[in-house]
């Protein structure tokens, strides 16, 4: 009964005038930042501390967590819109979101991914509420080997990524891994592929490659064939999915939560990894594999569920540990820093209300995203209508404000225009940027991980199968690789040889 | 007639060139930046948000705060070097931008003494040598004896990071090998020994203090001189290593040749800002000592840094493209 009196705490708390409207600010804000390209939470939240100062730390915390899932939600409307995911995570959603959009059914998946996200973010905030302490527990359980082998397992999913040839996804793959290694080697200190450009010495900024390689090249692509797109904006259905629609979507979105909930805790790649591996578990299961790149409606609600849950269960290392999962996490460490509450362990039993307070707050924070974009879809695929010649200089302009905002690096814009002109190329060559991206993310931390754990178990390489969640997720990985390559399976087989010949 | 048009202009001319004068020496009369090096959200960015918002009161101008991380703070570090001399871009200088880096970087991105202007000394940050409960050491003597018997890690924050130079500081003072393992900054680091997958860290007293207060993590010595006040039953490494201290800090710096009158109101704000008592809490919370010093101090303290970090960076070979 504790459960219900904290949680009676919480909705007290996030009930009141001040946060309700803190909360709706902070979704709004969200909404509109995820759906301008390129401008992610990371930027607005850092642009918007200064103001937390004067508020109520509960009530500045509320409306930074709003930002934050509110720009999960409004960065698929981008990526299904105009293939740009602003988000690593709805880099997914592009995949089948932009083909749905393609074929006259953006409002299908801007309501789906809607519906889908509500859902988990509803599921997930309930996760957080029961379990955040005994699962904060399974998170540091994993160490360098596990999270090697947790990539290694990543890496071989991707593989299902691909609907061209497997062969170029590969490729791509290793593509994406090799961009990840530009920057300064952490255990040498050694710049590596820099140019010798100290700009470079951290890396290639992510936002820049995946606006380069989906946006600019999508633009380079749409101005070659002005026609191609005049057709997909004349011919949109109706907004609302169907009841047929809606039951496709049940096992998807449950699935995704699942996934999402689970990897979303881990630190550093876990919520990245969610919406990548919904997107493979639903290929796999599903009856028609092949519609998947080609507009499935379960590879837009799959990922979709399963990012909006890892965006809500990664505040949970957050607020039991005092440890961020990602930066923008890291924002909100800093921002309790500022308001003199110290990030640990000990905010649950000493904050209770603001604990309490920030989970209720998700949950009605979720409610009023759902209420706020579901009439918005309307709007939101009246822009595709807008002229291509009006609406290309805007998303460029607003891409390039948005990736420079990040770590104000005129040479993140340079990559920018690169990464264009790859994506233009690869999309020639009829090469994914999917698999590519996924590479790029989860390579450093391969890499990393991989060098740390070897250096723990002092150069002994049997400390990947001994311990034992790194021996569970390496035999996964196997699995998958079985479940992909073994002839038994009859009908997966041929699959696999539809694909390479697509 | 003829003659007094153009005189008229001219006066007026010279009239609003004085006006334009008396106008600058009474910086400020614009917004001025301040450049954080380091990504938001961490120790630096937090004293200098609240550093900011404390001076703008003082200076009737808003002092806008810019991230420009990157580089362990030489990209920010690079900018404010570069940029004009009119006080109205500072930079947040750290034991890292102004003593390590210049030392430990191959190609020198700036000068930590010629190419800025101090402005003024703000905090010192204590760091801290904690280890996970289940390390059987409860003091620094102890740690010492256990790594001359078995082969132990310690996390840092990264190659070539204060914290780092923390833990080869101590070993070579101790006597031991300790295998260093960087993470990309504290957060994970502190992820890892919170799971006991390393067991000993060399952290920032600020980033640690909740889990040391909570027990997740077992605090042997700071690295300050004495003890920190915000933790006054630890003790310090120097109890053992007599000698040994080592601590980050915060300071403002303007770029060289910025007149004296903009460094001046600078400093003035920044001391008005230290001397505040909510600044003062705040910076108590965070356990940081309030330094507030003359930006001559400010020149000294660069220097001894550089004095005493050289031979640890040398000792302990690091060294960066």
């Amino acid at each position: 009964m504790d459960l219900l009196s904290n949680l009676a705490l919480g909705f007290s708390v996030a009930s009141s005038l001040a946060n309700m409207a803190f909360c709706l600010i902070g979704v709004i804000l969200g909404t509109l930042i995820g759906v301008l390209p390129g401008i992610g939470a990371t930027a607005t939240i850092a642009m918007l501390l200064p103001i937390t100062f004067q508020l109520e730390p509960v009530s500045s915390l509320i409306m930074l967590a709003g930002i934050y899932y509110g720009a999960q939600y409004g960065g698929s409307t981008t990526a299904i819109l105009i293939n740009m995911p602003g988000e690593s995570s709805s880099a997914v959603t592009a995949i089948d979101g932009y083909q749905m959009a393609r074929k006259g059914r953006a409002g299908t998946a801007l309501a789906t991914a809607a519906l889908g996200s509500f859902f988990a973010g509803t599921v997930a905030t309930f996760l957080v509420a029961i379990f955040a302490p005994p699962l904060t527990t399974i998170a540091l359980k994993f160490g360098a080997a596990e999270y090697f082998s947790l990539m290694v397992m990543g890496l071989v999913m991707s593989v299902a990524l691909a609907h061209g040839s497997v062969l170029k996804a590969l490729a791509m793959v290793v593509l994406g891994l090799l961009l990840g290694l530009v920057g300064t080697d952490i255990y040498t200190g050694t710049p590596r592929f820099t140019l010798g450009i100290t700009q470079y010495s951290d890396g290639l900024n992510f936002v820049a490659l995946a606006v380069g390689v989906f946006g600019i090249a999508e633009i380079l692509r749409n101005l070659e064939d002005e026609h191609d797109r005049e057709v997909m904006t004349k011919s949109i259905n109706r907004l609302l999915p169907t009841r047929d629609e809606l039951r496709q979507m049940v096992g998807p979105v449950l699935r995704g939560t699942a996934v999402g909930s689970v990897l979303g805790i881990l630190p550093g790649g876990g919520a990245i990894l969610a919406s990548f591996a919904s997107y493979t578990v639903e290929k796999k299961l599903s009856t028609n594999p092949g519609e998947f790149g080609k507009g499935a409606l379960a590879g837009v609600a799959g990922p979709e569920s399963a990012n909006n849950a890892g965006a809500q269960t990664s505040f949970i290392p957050l607020l039991t540990l005092g440890i961020p999962a990602n930066p923008v996490m890291a924002l909100m460490i800093g921002a309790m820093i500022i308001q003199g509450i110290v990030p640990g362990p000990n905010v649950v039993t000493e904050q209770p209300a603001l604990f309490w307070g920030i989970i209720a707050s998700m949950w009605i924070g979720n409610l009023m995203l759902v209420v706020l974009n579901l009439p918005l879809i309307g709007l939101w695929v009246k822009l595709l209508t807008v002229p291509y010649y009006v609406l290309f200089p805007i998303i460029m302009a607003m891409c390039s404000i948005g990736v420079y905002s990040v770590a104000s690096n005129t040479y993140d814009l340079f990559a920018v225009a690169f990464f264009g002109l790859l994506g233009y190329l690869m999309s020639k060559l009829r090469c994914e940027p999917a698999p590519l991206l996924l590479g790029f993310v989860l390579g450093p931390l391969l890499e990393e991980n991989l060098r740390r754990a070897m250096i723990l178990s002092r150069g002994d390489p049997t400390t990947f199968v001994t311990r034992p969640i790194s021996a569970i997720l390496l035999l996964l990985t196997l699995g998958v690789l079985v479940l992909v390559f073994t002839p038994q399976i009859r009908r997966r087989r041929d699959e696999v040889f539809t694909e390479s010949d697509a | 007639m003829k003659m007094t048009l153009p005189r008229r202009l001219l006066l007026g001319a010279a009239l609003a060139m004085g006006l334009a004068g008396t106008a600058a020496a009474e910086f400020p009369e614009r917004q001025i930046t301040l450049v954080i090096p380091f990504a938001a959200g961490g120790s630096t960015d937090v004293v200098g948000r609240i550093v900011a918002d404390r001076m703008s009161k003082s200076l009737g101008q808003q002092v806008i705060v810019q991230n420009v991380g990157g580089a362990g703070g030489s990209l920010g570090g690079q900018q404010v070097a570069k940029a004009d001399p009119d006080g109205y871009t500072i930079l947040m200088g750290t034991v890292a931008t102004h003593a390590l880096n210049p030392l430990i970087l191959k190609q020198k991105p700036y000068d930590p003494v010629t190419d800025f202007a101090p402005v003024s000394l703000l905090v010192l940050v204590p760091n801290v040598l904690a280890v996970h409960p289940d390390l059987p050491v409860n003091t620094v003597q102890e740690l010492i004896d256990l790594a001359k018997k078995e082969q132990l890690a310690y996390a840092s924050s990264g190659n070539g990071t204060p914290l780092h130079l923390s833990g080869e500081l101590f070993k070579s003072m101790a006597g031991v090998d300790i295998t260093h393992i960087p993470y990309k900054g504290s957060g994970p680091a502190l992820t890892d020994v919170l799971g006991n997958q390393v067991p000993i860290i060399f952290d920032n007293l600020p980033s640690s203090s909740g889990h040391i207060a909570s027990g997740k993590l077992k605090a042997l010595g700071v690295t300050t001189k004495e003890r920190a006040p915000s933790f006054p039953d630890v003790p310090a490494i120097a109890e053992t290593l007599p000698g040994y201290e080592t601590y980050s800090w915060n300071a403002l710096f303007a770029p060289a040749s910025t007149p004296p009158e903009a460094i001046a109101a600078l400093n003035k704000a920044a001391l008005e800002a230290m001397a505040d008592p909510e600044v003062a809490k705040r910076m108590g919370e965070f356990s940081a000592t309030i330094v507030a010093s003359s930006p001559e101090d400010l020149g000294k303290h660069v220097t001894a840094e550089m004095a005493k970090w050289e031979p640890v960076v040398k000792a302990a070979n690091v060294s960066l493209d």
